[in-house]
């Protein structure tokens, strides 16, 4: 695994904006950043990031087996009591579960250890799937790459392939947020994928889903929804006034209801606990376990929800916690936190760089690669595009 | 290769266009009644009856659905609408339009069973006909059809069993959640 420093296509942005790419610059910092390549042989790919992916897959299959029978569980996950039922319900009847992004720290040597599991809302998908493979095509086409290289990332055909698997009836509806492109661009191009699959579907905001006498959810021109599609994390469905009505909506939702048990940071002391020494897997606990103060060598501390790095503290021995490079402030963590042992981000050039390997229907398909400035990869990150040449 | 051997890209957001321009027409059958469906050449009463009991039952769920008797009749005419089996959360009656027909797999295209929807994959469906457009059946997600009964072809998407119209009562009950944490972060996924 090396950093390559490369030209960059001149006409980049232009062919970014053509394809509906345009969050490809954030707040006028470069998000797209193709200055550079990560350069893998096809072992460190297959051996130490596919099947490990896959194999912590089965394992977190276990994780929820396990939890929606086990009440104690649950209630540590501070999932609310009146959707146990609910989720439990989505698991046994096998609610299919489109898409996630396991985060690994990896430099390369030695086996990945996955940070975390983003199974409910993860983004950067499309530069992932899309943008990341036409990088790959005109690198090859331009000689900006030597000829023969690959890239790990069968991403987009694997999305329409479990769309056509889904055996979805009926219209799905798509929903993100008002107010972020990065979102609308992911579900976008999600539901390009669907259409590929041959689905109809019709997007909207999820601020404007509406509710029917029946308690059925409603999209804007008053017509039920029966599939939906939601960029949205399961905890804030559970915590709003419609949630309530989600268990009776008769709405077959992407992803699942059970992929709350995996999103959830709670999810990294249960693999530990039910997988404890797996060498994919570093030592975590729930902050009130007393083995949380057992983690030699430094921690970091997780809310038990949070996205792009919100709330996350590095404690490292002989550093106070008040240096503000290793928090990020948000407004996580009122539901309790776990303790993860701290195995640092390798740099590269001054980056830390993280991998996410996705997963489309179970199935591992390809990579996304982002550098922060900081330890903790945060929203402000950098995307990557990587090749596969021994 | 470990990567994805080819990737079509629309612009993002255009897709709806897309689909319809390469929709193929499907063949159909339209009937307002049973006894007209087993005199179409090569149907089968049997058959006909079926679809034409599944038909019955997709209204009940399909139907467009109103709160009131007036608001139904806008959209469907005097005397066009019917009390449904539905109920509001606190004990409504619901009203929806007649079924006046209905909407099954051809026969001629497709080898008939009885039961399944002539031997195609297509579910039958009710048929309604609007105040506005008397002459033309539509589906229950207001796809207008066809004028006439007998075989005709329509798009496959018209040809899927159509999403519900209702009577959104409220919005705005998701994304509360999101508003609290709004203002730092680009994104509300990760």
């Amino acid at each position: 695994m090396k950093r390559i420093e490369i030209a960059e296509r001149d006409d980049w942005r232009a062919q970014a904006e053509a394809l509906g790419f345009n969050f490809h610059t954030m707040h006028g910092d470069p998000y797209w950043d193709e200055t550079a390549c990560y350069r893998f042989t096809l072992r460190q790919i297959e051996d130490d990031i596919e099947d490990p992916s896959a194999v912590i897959e089965s394992m977190c299959f276990d994780v929820v087996s396990r939890a929606v029978e086990d009440s104690e569980v649950m209630a540590k996950l501070a999932i609310p009591e009146s959707f146990w039922d609910y989720i439990r319900g989505s698991w046994l009847s096998a609610d299919k579960n489109l898409y996630g992004r396991l985060d690994f720290s990896y430099d390369g040597n030695g086996p990945a250890k996955l940070l975390e599991y983003n199974a409910d809302t993860p983004t950067s998908l499309y530069e992932s799937s899309a943008f990341q493979w036409l990088w790959l095509e005109h690198a090859l086409e331009r000689e900006i790459i030597p000829p023969g290289c690959d890239q790990f990332n069968s991403i987009h055909e694997q999305m329409v392939q479990a769309f056509r698997n889904f055996e979805i009836e009926g219209r799905l509806h798509l929903a993100s947020c008002e107010g972020s492109a990065e979102d609308e661009g992911t579900v976008r191009y999600i539901e390009e994928c669907a259409v590929q699959a041959g689905l109809e579907t019709t997007f909207l905001h999820m601020e404007n889903i509406g509710i029917d006498t029946n308690g059925h959810f409603t999209d804007g021109e008053d017509m039920g929804i029966r599939n939906l599609f939601k960029l949205y994390p399961w905890e804030w469905m559970m915590a709003d006034d419609f949630g309530k009505s989600v268990p009776q909506s008769g709405v077959t939702f992407i992803e699942p209801a059970w992929r709350a048990i995996l999103s959830n940071k709670g999810l990294l002391p249960l693999l530990w606990e039910m997988f404890e020494g797996h060498p994919n897997l570093l030592p975590a606990y729930f902050a009130d376990d007393p083995r949380a103060t057992d983690l030699e060598g430094g921690y970091v501390r997780k809310p038990l929800l949070s996205r792009e790095g919100a709330n996350v503290e590095m404690f490292r021995p002989g550093v106070g916690p008040g240096d503000a490079s290793l928090s990020v402030e948000g407004p996580y963590g009122a539901e309790g936190f776990v303790v993860q042992a701290l195995h640092p981000l390798p740099v590269f050039d001054g980056n830390h760089t993280v991998i996410g390997s996705w997963l489309v229907a179970s199935q591992p398909c390809g990579i996304g690669i982002r550098e922060d400035n900081s330890p903790i990869t945060k929203d402000s990150s950098r995307f990557l595009p990587h090749v596969i040449f021994d | 290769m470990k990567r994805s051997k080819s990737l079509k890209l629309f612009l993002m957001g255009a897709t709806a266009l897309t689909l319809v321009a390469c929709d193929e027409p499907q063949e159909v059958a339209i009937f307002e009644t049973t006894e007209q469906c087993a005199s179409q050449v090569g149907f089968d009463k049997d058959a006909c009856e079926s679809n034409f009991k599944t038909a019955q039952v997709e209204h009940i769920r399909v139907a467009p659905k109103y709160a009131s008797a007036a608001d139904c009749e806008v959209d469907f005419g005097a005397a066009q609408c019917e009390v449904a089996p539905q109920t509001t959360s606190n004990g409504g009656s619901v009203f929806m339009p007649m079924m006046m027909g209905y909407m099954m797999g051809s026969m001629i295209s497709n080898s008939a069973r009885g039961g399944s929807a002539g031997g195609s994959s297509m579910k039958s469906q009710p048929l309604y006909r609007s105040a506005d457009d008397r002459k033309s059946f539509r589906t229950g997600d207001n796809h207008k059809v066809s004028g006439k009964t007998g075989v005709t072809k329509v798009a496959s998407n018209v040809a899927r069993a159509p999403s519900t119209k209702t009577s959104t009562i409220r919005r705005g009950g998701f994304g509360a959640a999101a508003a609290k944490t709004a203002g730092r972060s680009r994104s509300y996924g990760g």
